[in-house]
């Protein structure tokens, strides 16, 4: 057999051959590309190719005015689809100087909060079905539409819910909605130990996923991982924890470990899955104490859209804002210009950014059959995070350090920005 | 263990909601044909809170031509016309953020529950609004 | 002599044809059922037949790295093999067809056909993904064998002690004897161990969850069925279902092979008709058991803990079960 797509090499005495996944694949949920070097079933090599999910957000973002690019922002991922929002918010309060009544601040984390929730039974599902195990992706989807109701009743929509808008949100949570709120975390309150039960005192589930995929504490620190990929490895890193913002300032949050589980830390796919579900008892907990604790007030600082406008373009200044979506730190930048509506520099850091890294120490030396629910442990959001693709018109394949890169980008801008 | 789960849902009424039929009709368009003559019946869907964010409806009237609305609409879906001062929308593009309903200082914006807007012409009656 | 032959001849027809069909039955029953235990609609009954009269349509797609005459003969092979085992087993109550021209060894290897033709499909279809599904179909078809073989010989070797001078590979013999009211209580043990063997075989005979390894669907895109398509595809798909209604008529033989006309004392036509539905009752509770709920109940398993398993523990329990049924003998 002449067989080009699998290319054999003969190597001391090992065969390798390589495998490529992606980008379109029944593992992937969104389009990456791996090229496995495989010696029988187990992995020896693996290289990570992302970009095919760019769509120059941040590029469109320069050309439309901030309100435009917070409807932008919002649907630059669907599952984390307040996150970038909140980061956005906080990003341009921060240049402009504009303060957030706490009533809103309030309601931004409740929303935060139920994105996490529907984020990670979702996640719960999708590691199920790379699993093998749809039963128990079909079970959790079916709780996790308790959630999709939930927040359709609060923001009157399921996914992109325009809540927050600069200096406060849109929509209250008056005391009717509020005891439907009541009502749903009661509903998952008493479902938890029912999917803990399912998830990890399954023995087949135990079997495909106990040391599985293992990233070290010293490499989770080395690599930056972020969000439950760090937590799953024991290591405490939370942007409620560390800078606290929004409610979160009124309350002690935890980073939640695989200690709390009471297990050490391994940090393989596993512990993953606890941190996660541990994680949406700890968002029941948030979401209960900000509503019983939300302080009466105005729901914008500036609640005239064109008087927001013309505060909007009149600041100047450059701002941060961070927040911890559910799969770790999300992190915009933006820079405004007194006169210019549009922001003049918008950079956005997705967490899966920072995680992608992970992966290579978590796939050497693991089997063909690990690769699906390794892929999903760190729960990528690719769409999130291809924000730079370097096209190369007929060179050599070739690797481009740091310095190269920053030189590269400086003189790309300058010809965009004339 | 999960068995008694399954055992439940085998005997249990299915968590689908079977919208708009059942099983897929061996042809669509006469599957529509016959209803709207009347001779089928279509599964509802589950039913939306009062306050979804629907179509955007348009009170000509109360529209004072300020261009706000324009001014703040991420997707380009509403089109002044100068002559009269009103607008026009082309629910096509519309993403049903609603920030126009909030940015229009007279409230000749409001959201409506309606969602079942899909139709094979960008520009039929129903996705133009004005 | 032709009136004999022309008359084999169509109970062969019937036989194959019914084969199939009851196949696809009970797939369709599999799919509806597991959807329910899901909390979904799932398809209609009628889906498995949709499914192949559109493939039968379909273009028959044949990569160009593909071994072309091996790749199309490979799903043929599978078919065939599989529908000859029909004539090998009793159904419904009725002695096999060709009873006499085969007994158990005949189909032990060819149960061993349908999977051998997949795998040399996958080598030969020339993507790295049917490779990889096509490796681990060889390696899985090492591991069952074992206990698998274990167990058949040790029911034929047992009843040779019930039935002295019968040939007692042969399955109608077997089903004539069935060893339940034979043996004292260790024999029973064994036999349960015996029966928990094939009953975890079945479902890795069948790829089907947690054995379904070779056809991964997240992991490899469909493994060794990666590439093929249209009419390749209906007659694996085929020889899947003929296999399934095999796997469930060999357990019933071995062990449930008691028909109610007789407890009944009811003969003729209206006895056979009840042996026939009593029959399909039962195919039906052993592919819900042995298929259906314990494809929805558990993961995946990898390649190395599906071989661990079946050469540890299974094996273990067959060999322990041949162990009991020898004691019993000498006891």
């Amino acid at each position: 057999m002449n067989n080009e797509s699998i290319s054999l090499q003969i190597r001391g005495g090992a065969t390798c051959y390589s495998v490529p996944i992606g980008p379109v694949h029944p593992a992937l949920k969104e389009p990456i590309r791996f090229e496995f070097n495989l010696d029988g079933e187990r992995i020896v090599g693996v290289d990570i190719k992302p970009g095919f999910a760019h769509r120059g957000i941040e590029y469109m973002g320069m050309r439309r005015n901030l309100i435009k690019v917070l409807y932008l922002a919002e649907r630059i991922c669907g599952i984390c689809s307040i996150s970038h929002p909140l980061a956005l918010t906080q990003a341009v309060e921060n240049a402009a100087g504009i303060e957030v009544p706490p009533r809103a601040q309030y309601i931004r984390a409740i929303i935060g909060e139920l994105e996490r929730i529907h984020s990670h039974l979702l996640w719960a599902g999708v590691g199920a079905h790379e699993l093998g195990f749809d039963t128990l992706l079909h079970l959790t989807w079916k709780v996790r539409e308790k959630s999709m109701d939930l927040l359709e009743q609060l923001t009157g929509n399921r996914v992109d819910y325009a809540i927050p808008i600069f200096s406060g949100v849109r929509r209250d949570i008056p005391d009717e909605k509020a005891h439907l709120a009541y009502e749903a975390l009661d509903y998952y309150r008493g479902l938890l130990d029912k999917m803990i039960d399912a998830y990890l005192h399954d023995k087949s589930v135990e079997m495909r996923t106990r040391n599985v995929g293992v990233l070290s504490y010293d490499d989770a620190i080395a690599l930056c991982a972020v969000g439950p990929t760090a937590r799953a490895s024991g290591v405490k890193k939370d942007v409620r924890q560390d800078m606290p913002y929004l409610a979160y300032a009124d309350m002690e949050i935890k980073a939640i470990t695989p200690e709390d589980f009471g297990t050490e830390p391994i940090g393989d796919v596993y512990d993953n899955i606890i941190v996660r579900l541990l994680e949406v008892a700890q968002s029941i907990e948030i979401i209960e104490y900000c509503l019983e604790n939300m302080p009466k007030g105005e729901l914008m600082s500036i609640p005239k859209i064109p008087a927001l406008l013309a505060a909007l373009k009149k600041a100047e200044g450059e701002g941060i804002g961070r927040h911890e979506a559910p799969r770790g730190e999300v992190f915009h930048y933006v820079r405004l210009e007194e006169g210019i509506e549009e922001p003049v520099v918008w950079k956005v850091k997705a967490p899966t950014y920072n995680n992608l890294m992970a992966w290579i120490p978590k796939f050497m030396g693991e089997e063909i059959a690990d690769i699906p629910i390794i892929a999903a442990s760190i729960d990528p959001c690719v769409c999130c995070m291809d924000r730079v693709h370097l096209v190369d018109r007929g060179g050599e394949p070739s690797v481009k350090v740091k310095d190269e890169l920053v030189r590269l980008s400086r003189e790309k801008t300058r010809r965009i920005c004339g | 263990m999960i068995i008694g789960t399954l055992f439940k849902q085998l005997f249990g009424k299915p968590a689908t909601n079977p919208f708009p039929v059942k099983y897929m009709p061996r042809s669509v368009t006469a599957l529509l044909e016959k209803v709207g003559a009347g001779k089928a019946a279509i599964n509802p869907p589950i039913p939306v809170p009062s306050d979804l964010r629907g179509k955007i409806a348009y009170d000509r009237d109360k529209c004072i031509g300020c261009q706000i609305c324009i001014r703040v609409c991420p997707a380009n879906v509403i089109e002044f016309l100068p002559e009269e001062k009103k607008i026009r929308m082309y629910v096509a593009r519309c993403t049903f953020c609603a920030q126009c309903v909030d940015a229009c200082p007279v409230g000749a914006l409001s959201t409506t529950d309606e969602f079942l807007l899909a139709d094979t012409d960008r520009f039929s009656e129903n996705l133009v609004v004005g | 002599m032709t009136a004999t032959l022309v008359s084999s001849i169509w109970q062969g027809v019937i036989i194959l044809f019914g084969g199939a069909l009851l196949g696809m039955v009970y797939k369709g029953f599999d799919r509806k059922l597991a959807a329910q235990m899901q909390g979904r609609i799932g398809p209609p009954l009628r889906q498995p037949f949709y499914d192949v009269i559109k493939l039968m349509i379909k273009e028959n797609v044949v990569p160009d790295h593909a071994v072309g005459w091996l790749y199309n003969l490979m799903p043929i092979a599978a078919l065939v093999a599989a529908a000859t085992l029909l004539f090998y087993i009793p159904l419904g109550g009725f002695a096999p067809l060709l009873g006499g021209y085969g007994d158990l060894i005949l189909i032990l290897y060819l149960l061993a056909v349908p999977s051998l033709a997949m795998m040399v499909g996958g080598f030969a279809a020339g993507s790295p993904y049917a490779t990889v599904g096509a490796q681990r179909e060889m390696v899985m078809l090492m591991a069952y064998e074992f206990p698998l073989a274990v167990t058949l010989v040790s029911i034929a070797w047992r009843a040779s002690y019930l039935v002295p001078g019968q040939p007692v590979f042969s399955l109608s013999v077997l089903a004539a004897h069935p060893l339940w009211g034979a043996v004292g209580p260790l024999g029973v043990i064994g036999l349960v161990l015996l029966f928990g063997a094939l009953f975890i075989v079945t479902p890795a005979e069948l790829t089907k969850i947690p054995f379904d390894i070779p056809e991964a669907e997240t992991e490899i895109a469909g493994g060794l069925l990666a590439e093929y398509s249209g009419r390749n595809l209906a007659m694996f798909y085929l020889a899947d279902a003929v296999k399934m209604v095999v796997m469930a008529s060999l357990i019933i033989a071995l062990f449930f092979p008691y028909g109610l006309a007789s407890i009944f004392g009811i003969g003729g036509g209206w006895g056979s008709l009840l042996d026939v539905m009593f029959y399909l009752v039962k195919v039906f509770v052993v592919i819900f058991a042995a298929v259906i709920t314990v494809r929805v109940g558990f993961a995946r398993l990898k390649i190395d803990q599906v071989t661990r398993l079946f050469w540890l523990p299974v094996t273990g329990a067959a060999l322990l079960g041949l162990l009991l049924l020898a004691l019993d003998g000498i006891v």
